[in-house]
């Protein structure tokens, strides 16, 4: 450990660079050299690359642990001597990146490719390279038949290298640069066999609802940054209270928008008390708007199940274990935020809860094996948001960790009996169907216990993980009221200031709707469990192998997917009723990280048994929460007496769920279920056509978006080309049109228009014109008469009537003063040389006196 | 040496799948590698050059690879050259850079007189004509590449000011900042690649063709750098003509209507920019009792009242605004995209469209700063949803790629008006480099659309579908230019947009709808991903379903060279942006605090009412050239 501290000092710590250029290199060298490198060498250079980055992953993680525990502090609380740790970090810095501008001053505030790892993305950076080894070898395998091993591979490393730059990112820029990494790495892996459009339009379905998302991040982005002046998180933990200010300058004002007010005719828009929130509430709800579309939560969640068109591997890291996990890690890593708004956190439980809860009811009537597994990873990820949202952050972190080894394990049998299936039922659909498998523990009896596990733990089986993770969430949910915590403080500061609290009976109704869906999970997961490994096999024939082996002469691909480019015909769909070799176990590269799953989804819970006092990990994480849990939370009375009860709930739905399932799928076949569903036909189909959410969204949403995009291209087509080209030209075309009329060549017109214009001319000159200029100088006006071709001018200045004298002189002005503020009317009269007389009146104004004194300075 | 995690060590790793000797061989060049870093900057780019050489696939001749590799190493340099100095170093050197004032005279100079020389050469020897208009170019990038070796400050350097009609008050005056810097090295960056690539796919009328690229290169980076009103609205109107000829003669089937357009609405602006040029020039003449004068920096101290002021600016600003385009004025750059052969469209996206974002930022914001202030909330309004959002709506339902990707370039402008109007120094930064972004990422884009075009004679995007079977390169690289140009982290687009943004809600001159405009930009964020990704789908992925495209022959050298340094720069920005923003960020605060100065001296609603008068010269602005010291410039007026 020492060598390493000497190596790696605190604040340079470089070894995050190896961590993070590991997979990246990977990534370049498979994607640039793969194709000509070949199987082994790929798969060599993927496994290094990964493998090496968990090994110094492991390095720094025992380093933090050893300058924290150098940080130890003994305390003595409640009369009972407890160590305290800083919030130590590991800090490297790569390069200055760029700059903004933020904070009240507007100064410029730096933004560094700088990462760090403390406690929390520690555990994170080792669950991402862990999981991700293991899967990587897991995909050795289980790509191995594929033509584009290389690209596969190369995305695959490059998801671990973004995956670690989101979890090590010091800032919200550098952590936005591996959110947006990991979106595009799921972009392409979705659409990894892009030969079939629905898995590239699935992609981009998913990138999209990201790119929702992101905006909330981007808003939240520079919202923080105009009201905490930084970005990088120690900055904005110090600044966090100016989101709370009281001034009303500082709100964030949404109707009117921006705190203007309406004027005139929009008069009626104006409200009478104008709506708006504080800076902590708009940056916490954007900041969840980014969670939601990263982490599949309601509203943004409908990505997820099409994302299952990617290969199981990247179901089981990107979509299960590590990016979907994104959300709550950085609910975990801005906590100081949330719990600044209790409003915010009330959202974000009720969503977890609700998401949970429709996660789980869509998950109990699918057929497809992927899809059951990720309505309930949509499912798990609102319980995860649940725990996060009640301020039990330790609780909602410990299941993204546990459920990141189940799930995994999960989605990795999974694919190892999609992989079996596949054997003989080449269509995508049908392999992945429960309808067609049943029994298959017979025949692969690792992977049905290691996902049995799993199954357990999910379910919340007594000490499985899943067990304290889940019960943890379920109990906090109970027990915890989340106040603002600087409420005091306002409340000196303005009186009027409104504080919201939530409801006292938010936290039951939040438990209650947890153990519906816990019931449920139980339920689904075993239903799963009975359908794809008890009873019969469902699939086809299983002949002798004695006598297959005389028959099938044939190879059979093993691939499970349609080869890119659409050449899916190859594929000849096979008689399934004719005997066939019995499904198989998956190779060792596929077996042994199940094995290693199920044992940490078995044991894992044990880092953190609340019920048994034993929490390693939330004493790990402490320093982490504790300035945001600090004054945050209130915690029931009385709650440790609750604890055994509410954990006996927990136990309870568990068995309620698994019992069922066991009563309904093993004992009675299915019967029950198939008269509910026939029972209630209309039901069955909404909940299987998962609650036709995608539909209302395509009929509301993307139909006004599509009609906005139609409207606004033929509007550029037909009104602003039209007006400001068409027209116009139009005009022109029109104006020399009628020109062009004149310009006809006829001799008569032209000495028509020839006399007429002499004969306007002569009129003009005939005619007086009486027109008369008038001058300034303090006070005094005089007015000049224009000259013209013997003109003669009378004048009547007195504003008698009369004129000043009878006849016309030569006198071509006149003189009129008056005091300031009043105004004088004269009359003049001319004559002009073929006697023809004009008139005119003129009225001069004085202006009053004060203007005076600037025309004076002038 | 903070320098040596620039680049990784591409040498090293590839050894695991070779042979042992192959490893040795490959483990002793990365030591001498790591050891040359340690000896000599300079030895990085070298390094960087025959790494990339080296790993180029082999079916590429060296044809394709050593200009990469040649490139590679140049930028390479370029990054080591020009990575700003942490806060406590001290620069090694103390002496004054070379700054000659001819420099700038060179850079539009060469290309000017490059085409008058094409005019002599033999209209039968298009190779000759080729290689004189590559030489010239390069000449000009490598004239252009001394004006890095200058830290860019608030000042203007390589200032030349030479009295031209003593009467008129028309002197030639060229001047460089931080803010042209980046763009004149664009020009001069970009029109070698748009030339190149165009020999490719240009067949007839090679001598015209070579004459109206450099003169219309000249004429751009003569606009860029000129100081002088006069000056810069010739070169502003002599960069038409070459473009009016690109579209009309070489264009499609509507070149002519589509020229005569783009030239119809560009040239509508601009004489009411001539106008209020020779008001303005007017005006100063009488105020100053002396001559007229066009120079800027004279120009810059009139005080102008409001009610004048705000159509001076409005002559101005509708001119660089149908130059942006900003909506409703930009339905003539979608007609001339789709119409202009490749080079021209990458020079019109990449250069020509930056003029009206120069423009206004140089000559609205810096001679009108009132009524830019004063219009700013009201011209955002129109960046963001004319802008950003329209432009993105109306670029997701094209149906012809280049037609999509022009209105991308509204929607992408739309983003670099709002950071001007925005006004801060995170904003004004963030536009600037958005403007240089986008001339990679756009440029990119419509290079690589042509590539296609060249190969199926269509732009549809139904016409194809699946490309990225038969075409993985080209495939994997319009993927990179969509990336870049949706602004992922990471690539060049999001710096400039990030900045962009934030500076935006920051922003005091918008009023108080800075905050929905901010909200507004970053929606254009989720469109652009909604409309890049549409056509990157239908394009390239799902089943190939026409069969001429089944054997498309993937990116060829000439393209892939061509290609190539554009994509390496969107990396380098993306991921080194600090080396552009140190040289513009000074530039930009002095925009923003003169703007700030004069606003606060001639605070709103009303500004300024008074008589036109004279403010003192601005301490940045380059010494005045006086000619024969017959008026004094300062003097008050004489009534």
């Amino acid at each position: 450990m020492d060598l390493v501290a000497s190596l790696f000092p605190q604040e340079n710590f470089s070894l995050i660079a190896v961590i993070l250029g590991m997979p990246l290199l990977g990534a370049f060298v498979n994607g640039v050299w793969g194709r000509r490198l070949g199987k082994d060498a790929v798969r060599l250079m993927t496994l290094v690359a990964v493998g090496a980055s968990f090994v110094a992953s492991i390095v720094a993680f025992l380093a933090l642990a050893h300058v924290v525990d150098s940080s130890g502090h003994k305390e003595i609380v409640d009369k009972v001597e407890i160590v305290r740790h800083d919030h130590a970090k590991l800090y490297w810095t790569a390069w200055e990146w760029m700059h903004t501008s933020g904070g009240r001053e507007g100064a410029v505030v730096p933004i560094e490719l700088k990462f760090s790892i403390d406690a929390l993305s520690g555990v994170m950076m080792l669950v991402v390279t862990g999981v991700g080894f293991l899967i990587h070898l897991y995909a050795t395998s289980y790509m191995a038949a594929d033509k584009a091993f290389w690209r596969f591979f190369a995305y695959l490393n490059l998801f671990i290298f973004s995956m670690l730059v989101l979890i090590l990112g010091d800032n919200l820029p550098v952590l936005f640069v591996g959110w947006e990494g990991v979106g595009l790495c799921s972009y392409l892996l979705i659409g990894f066999w892009y030969g079939h459009l629905p898995n590239a339009a699935a992609g981009k379905k998913a990138f999209i609802a990201n790119r929702i998302g992101d905006f909330g991040l981007i808003v939240a982005m520079f919202v923080l940054v105009q009201y905490t002046g930084a970005l990088d998180w120690s900055g904005l933990n110090s600044g966090a209270q100016n989101l709370l200010s009281t001034a009303d300058a500082q709100q964030i004002h949404l109707w009117p928008i921006g705190g203007g007010q309406f004027q005139g005719f929009l008069k009626f828009l104006q409200p009478e008390h104008p709506f708006s929130i504080t800076p902590a509430t708009a940056v916490g709800l954007m900041l969840f708007l980014g969670c939601t579309g990263k982490s599949a939560q309601i509203p943004l969640y409908v990505w997820l199940p099409d994302a299952m068109a990617g290969p199981t591997p990247v179901s089981a890291l990107i979509h299960a274990a590590t990016m979907v996990t994104a959300g709550v890690y950085l609910c975990c890593r801005m906590s100081f935020v949330f719990v600044l708004s209790p409003a915010t956190m009330a959202t974000i439980a009720c969503t977890g809860a609700a998401t949970a809860f429709l996660g789980a009811t869509i998950a109990l009537v699918q057929n497809d094996i992927k899809k059951v597994l990720a309505y309930s990873t949509i499912s798990q990820l609102g319980f995860m948001f649940l725990g996060v949202g009640v301020g039990a952050f330790t609780a909602g972190f410990f299941h993204v960790f546990t459920h990141a080894f189940f799930k995994a394990c999960m989605f990795l049998g999974a694919g190892s009996v999609i992989h079996a299936m596949h054997a003989r039922i080449h269509d995508d659909e049908k392999a992945q169907d429960i309808r067609y498998m049943g029994g298959l523990r017979k025949y692969m009896p690792l992977t049905y216990w290691t996902f049995f596990v799993s199954v357990l733990a999910i379910a919340g089986a007594p000490l499985t993980a899943g067990f304290f993770s889940k019960d943890e969430i379920l109990y906090r949910a109970f027990i915890n009221h989340n106040v603002n915590p600087f409420a005091e403080q306002i409340h000196k500061r303005s009186a009027s200031f409104a504080i919201w609290e939530p409801p006292q009976w938010l936290g039951p109704a939040l438990f209650a709707v947890g153990v519906l869906a816990a019931i449920m999970t139980a339920f689904y997961m075993f239903r799963l469990l009975f359908l794809t490994f008890w009873g019969d096999f469902r699939g086809w024939t299983i002949g002798r192998p004695s006598l297959l082996a005389k028959q099938e002469k044939e190879e059979h691909g093993d691939d499970d997917h349609p080869p890119a480019g659409g050449s899916q015909g190859a594929h000849h769909e096979e008689d399934l009723s004719t005997p066939g070799y019995a499904p198989h176990e998956s190779p060792w590269q596929m077996t042994v990280p199940l094995i290693i799953l199920g044992t940490l989804a078995a044991c894992a819970g044990f880092l953190n048994a609340g019920l048994f006092h034993f929490t390693p990990m939330n004493h790990w994480l402490e320093p982490v929460f504790e300035t945001a849990t600090k004054g945050a939370l209130k915690v029931k009375e009385g709650a440790h007496s609750l604890e055994w009860p509410l954990t006996g709930a927990g136990v309870a739905a568990f068995l309620i769920g698994s019992g069922l399932a066991y009563n309904w799928y093993v004992m009675r076949g299915g019967a029950p279920a198939k008269a509910l569903a026939e029972a209630q036909p209309a039901l069955y189909r909404l909940v299987l056509d998962k609650w036709r959410i995608d539909e209302l969204y395509e009929k509301t949403v993307l139909a006004a978006v599509d009609a906005l995009g139609d409207t606004a291209a033929s509007f550029d087509q037909s009104v602003v080309d039209g007006v400001i080209a068409r027209l116009t030209a139009l005009i022109v075309a029109a104006l020399g049109t009628i020109l062009r009329a004149f310009q006809n060549g006829v001799v008569h017109v032209y000495a028509t228009a020839m006399v007429v214009g002499l004969a306007a001319f002569g009129w003009f000159f005939v005619a007086p014109h009486p027109n008369a200029a008038i001058t300034e100088k303090n006070g005094d006006y005089v007015i000049q008469a224009g000259p013209g071709m013997g003109y003669a001018f009378r004048w009547d200045a007195d504003n008698d009537g009369k004129p000043d004298s009878e006849v016309f002189t030569a006198n071509d002005q006149v003189k009129v003063s008056m005091p300031a503020g009043e105004s004088k009317t004269v009359t003049l009269e001319v004559v002009n040389a073929f006697g023809l007389t004009g008139k005119k009146t003129i009225t001069v104004s004085r202006p009053a006196a004060p203007q005076k004194l600037e025309l004076g300075q002038n | 040496m903070s320098t040596a995690h620039t680049e990784p060590a591409e040498t090293e790793t590839p050894s695991t799948p070779l042979g042992p000797s192959q490893i040795a061989t490959l483990v002793v060049l990365a030591v001498l590698a790591i050891v040359a870093t340690k000896v000599s900057n300079v030895a990085l780019p070298v390094i960087a050059a025959v790494a990339i050489a080296a790993v180029m696939p082999r079916r590429h001749g060296w044809g394709v690879r050593a200009p990469i590799a040649i490139f590679a190493g140049l930028l390479t340099l370029f990054v080591v050259k020009m990575w700003p100095a942490a806060a406590g170093e001290v620069p090694e050197t103390t002496t004054a850079p070379w700054e000659p004032a001819s420099l700038l005279t060179w850079l539009f100079g060469l290309p000017i007189a490059g085409a008058i020389a094409i005019l002599f050469l033999p209209r039968q020897a298009p190779r000759v004509l080729k290689w004189t208009t590559l030489i010239v170019m390069f000449g000009t990038l490598a004239a252009s590449l001394p004006l890095l070796s200058i830290s860019y400050g608030r000042e203007f350097h390589f200032n030349q000011d030479i009295v031209w009609m003593e009467k008129l008050g028309i002197h030639y005056h060229v001047a460089l900042d931080g803010i042209s810097l980046w763009l004149v090295i664009l020009t001069s960056f970009t029109m070698p690649i748009a030339a190149y690539v165009s020999f490719g796919s240009i067949t007839t009328r090679i001598k015209d063709w070579c004459f109206s690229l450099l003169l219309l290169q000249g004429a751009m980076i003569g606009a860029f750098v000129s100081m002088d009103m006069f000056l810069f609205y010739l070169f502003w109107e002599l960069m038409l003509i070459p473009m009016y000829v690109m579209i009309g003669v070489w264009g499609g089937t509507n070149r002519i209507k589509s020229a005569l357009k783009f030239f119809l609405y560009t040239m509508f602006g601009s004489v009411l920019m001539l106008a209020a040029i020779l008001f303005l020039a007017y005006q100063y003449a009488r105020v100053s009792g002396g001559t007229p004068s066009f120079d800027y920096f004279e120009l810059q101290r009139m005080l102008v009242p409001q009610n004048v002021q705000t159509w001076l600016w409005a002559a101005f600003a509708l001119s660089f605004f149908i130059k942006v385009p900003m909506f409703p004025l930009h339905t003539w750059l979608p007609d001339a995209h789709t119409e202009a052969p490749t080079a021209g469209s990458i020079i019109l996206a990449a250069i020509m469209l930056k003029m009206g974002t120069y423009g206004y930022l140089r000559f609205c914001m810096g001679l009108f700063p009132e009524s830019s202030a004063e219009y700013a909330a009201t011209a955002a309004g129109f960046a963001v949803l004319g802008g950003i959002l329209y432009g993105a709506l109306c670029a997701w339902r094209q149906d012809d790629v280049k037609r999509l990707v022009a209105y991308s370039s509204v929607a992408h402008l739309g983003y670099v008006m709002l950071g001007l109007f925005a006004a801060t120094g995170a904003s004004l930064e963030g536009s600037v480099l958005q403007m240089v972004n986008h001339g990679i990422s756009t440029g990119a884009l419509f290079l690589l659309v042509g590539v296609i075009y060249d190969r199926r004679h269509t732009r549809h995007v139904d016409d194809f579908g699946g490309l990225a079977k038969p075409m993985p390169v080209f495939a994997t690289l319009f993927v990179i230019a969509t990336l870049a140009s949706i602004g992922l982290p990471g690539t060049n687009g999001f710096i400039g947009e990030f900045m962009i943004i934030t500076g935006t809600f920051v922003s005091t001159k918008l009023g108080h709808v800075n905050g929905i405009q901010a909200v507004g930009a970053a929606i254009g964020v989720i469109l652009g991903a909604l409309y890049m990704l549409n056509v990157v789908q239908k394009m390239f992925f799902g089943p190939v379903t026409k069969k001429e495209n089944k054997h498309l022959p993937d990116i060829n050298g000439r393209e892939l060279v061509a290609v190539a340094p554009l994509v390496i720069m969107v990396f380098v920005i993306g991921l080194f942006p600090n080396i552009f923003l140190s040289q513009i960020k000074q530039s930009c605060a002095r925009v923003q605090s003169d703007l700030e100065a004069r606003i606060a001296a001639n605070p709103a609603p009303s500004y300024y009412t008074g008589p036109l008068k004279l403010l003192p010269r601005k301490s940045e602005a380059p010494p005045p050239t006086v000619a024969a010291k017959a008026a004094q410039p300062g003097q008050e007026p004489g009534k």
